[in-house]
């Protein structure tokens, strides 16, 4: 009994923990301008994830070892710290948009001005880094996600058109804005389904909680089943902005908008529910992308990492992980409007997305680490498929931004 | 031969023999012995040396950057005698504790003049 209640606490932090900033902005304007036209991205999205999450803590249980430990020795020093430097920038960038979500939640709570809230969430941020239990840190901000759920019952209380709804995700069509907008905003969702830092935190993670080859098959359903059902949230994120906002093609640009249809339909308690859930699933995030910069940087070196040893025998790895920190405040300082830094940074992660993809599926077939746990053929065929559809979207991420204006 | 010692050995990391992590092997030294034979002598890590390797105007900012966090700059390198390497599997295994050997100038200093001073930075978040 008390196994199976431990195995669901992980499945449901999975679940929480698969949104952050980048599918609440990305899924809501694409519900807002194309209706369902874009759910099939987000299907593929998260078979691909779950493919590479599975790869990424098999090598972590195996060999005890991070993907990103093995970038190094795969790639030689020169590659590999390209790799990190693009790895860690964009992964800065997504710390400062998540913290940017952070404190709108507080503003939508609050009234006050989220540039207020930035210096309190970064310091509350590194303060649960720095003292909070790994998998407790995961478990409470992944259950608090779950409120995000409030959308899918948003949706039965809206008066939502289920037939309609659910022909708007077979009939794909551009609804007037042309179909250079329609394929950016599908490299948006695309990106924020498979945000880098995911894997990359899912596969330190595992080498920080342990992971052996026993603890493979728990981690393995996490994953498989905590991905998909967060697939849900953000395929209901959709659904609500669909019903709300595409009849009049108005088009989102505040976390406000996205909240404001659930409001409409369960009053304040639902509002409530959805400032809690984009409060959680940031704050969460923002844990996950500051120790993942930090990781990465310290995987490349060589150096001491992680939170089971103390911050003095870590000195340059929580360094790292303050200047990460830092240097998204100082971002979201300059007044830039989080939502709009948000675009930004999928466009971006779009772009690096195969230098994180591509190491996880050649380490997956290294005999050397993983003796006869490699990578079967029909892995390798789904990987190879799935990183095709990964290096299209990073070479047309650029391209699109500039046809379409960033998606103005 | 060398080529296979190069794939072995470099860019491996080094872990001590509680786990703890030493650093990378960023180079290679050698030595060579009465008869004139060379031999490995010690295995190199520190930015210093990873520098070094890389070379042009990136290995020297890796360098810069090392120096700067540094007592007394130049940073030399940490030299692990290959004497103290138990085994080599994906990684290369000491038989010592990383207490036992010289600390890193740069974490040593990141320590004394950062990290030290927060409070709770003795114990472990887990």
């Amino acid at each position: 009994m008390r196994k199976l209640f431990a195995a669901t606490l992980g499945v449901l932090s999975a679940v929480g923990g698969f949104v952050d900033i980048g599918d609440l902005v990305a899924a809501s304007q694409a519900g807002a301008l194309f209706g369902m036209a874009h759910t099939w991205v987000l299907l593929i999205g998260v078979v691909g994830i779950c493919a590479y999450a599975e790869m990424a803590g098999r090598i972590a249980a195996v060999s005890g070892r991070a993907v990103f430990d093995l970038v190094r020795e795969r790639l030689g020093p020169r590659v590999a710290l390209l790799n990190l430097v693009a790895t860690w920038l964009v992964t800065v960038v997504t710390l400062a948009a998540e913290l940017g979500g952070v404190a709108l939640a507080l503003q939508l709570a609050t009234r006050l001005s989220h540039l207020f809230w930035v210096p309190l969430a970064a310091l509350a941020v590194w303060l649960v880094l720095w003292r909070l239990r790994f998998e407790l840190m995961e478990r409470i901000f992944g259950l608090a996600g779950l409120s995000l759920l409030v959308f899918a019952v948003a949706l039965v209380a809206l008066p939502t058109d289920w037939p309609e709804l659910g022909q708007g995700v077979w009939q794909v069509s551009t609804a007037g804005h042309g179909w250079p907008l329609y394929w950016f905003v599908a490299v948006a969702l695309f990106a924020s389904t498979v945000s880098p830092y995911e894997v990359f935190f899912f596969s330190s993670g595992g080498v920080e909680e342990r992971w052996s080859a026993a603890d493979l098959a728990r981690a393995r359903s996490n994953v498989l089943i905590g991905f998909p059902v967060g697939g849900f949230l953000a395929l209901s994120l959709i659904a609500v902005a669909t019903v709300a906002y595409h009849p009049s093609e108005a088009s989102l640009s505040t976390l406000d908008e996205v909240a404001r249809p659930v409001a409409t339909a369960l009053g304040g308690a639902g509002l409530a529910a959805a400032v809690l859930a984009f409060f959680a699933v940031t704050f969460g995030a923002a844990l996950e992308t500051g120790l993942s910069a930090a990781y990465a940087a310290a995987q490349y070196f060589g150096w001491q990492w992680g939170k089971r040893v103390r911050p003095r025998e870590a000195a340059r790895f929580h360094s790292v992980l303050l200047v990460g920190l830092l240097l998204g405040v100082v971002m979201l300082m300059t007044t830039v409007d989080p939502v709009r830094l948000t675009e930004y940074m999928l466009v971006l992660s779009a772009v690096v997305l195969p230098l994180t993809y591509l190491p996880i599926l050649v380490v997956a077939n290294d005999r050397g680490y993983l003796g006869d746990r490699v990578n079967g053929r029909w892995m390798n065929l789904l990987g190879a498929v799935f990183l095709l559809l990964i290096v299209a979207a990073s070479v047309a991420a650029i391209p699109l931004a500039i046809m379409t204006g960033m998606g103005r | 031969m060398r080529v296979q010692l190069a794939r072995r050995l470099l860019d491996r990391q080094i872990v001590d023999v509680d786990g703890l992590l030493v650093g990378r092997v960023d180079d290679i030294a050698f030595a060579v012995d009465d008869e004139g034979f060379p031999y490995v002598d010690c295995l190199l890590t520190g930015q210093g040396a990873l520098g070094a390797r890389i070379g042009g105007r990136t290995g020297r900012l890796l360098v810069a950057v090392a120096d700067r966090f540094t007592d007394d700059p130049p940073m030399p390198p940490l030299r692990v005698p290959l004497s103290q390497v138990a085994r080599v599997d994906s990684a290369v295994r000491l038989r010592c504790r990383a207490a036992d050997l010289p600390p890193s100038p740069v974490e040593a200093w990141l320590r004394r003049h950062l990290i030290e001073r927060i409070p709770g930075s003795g114990r472990a978040s887990g």
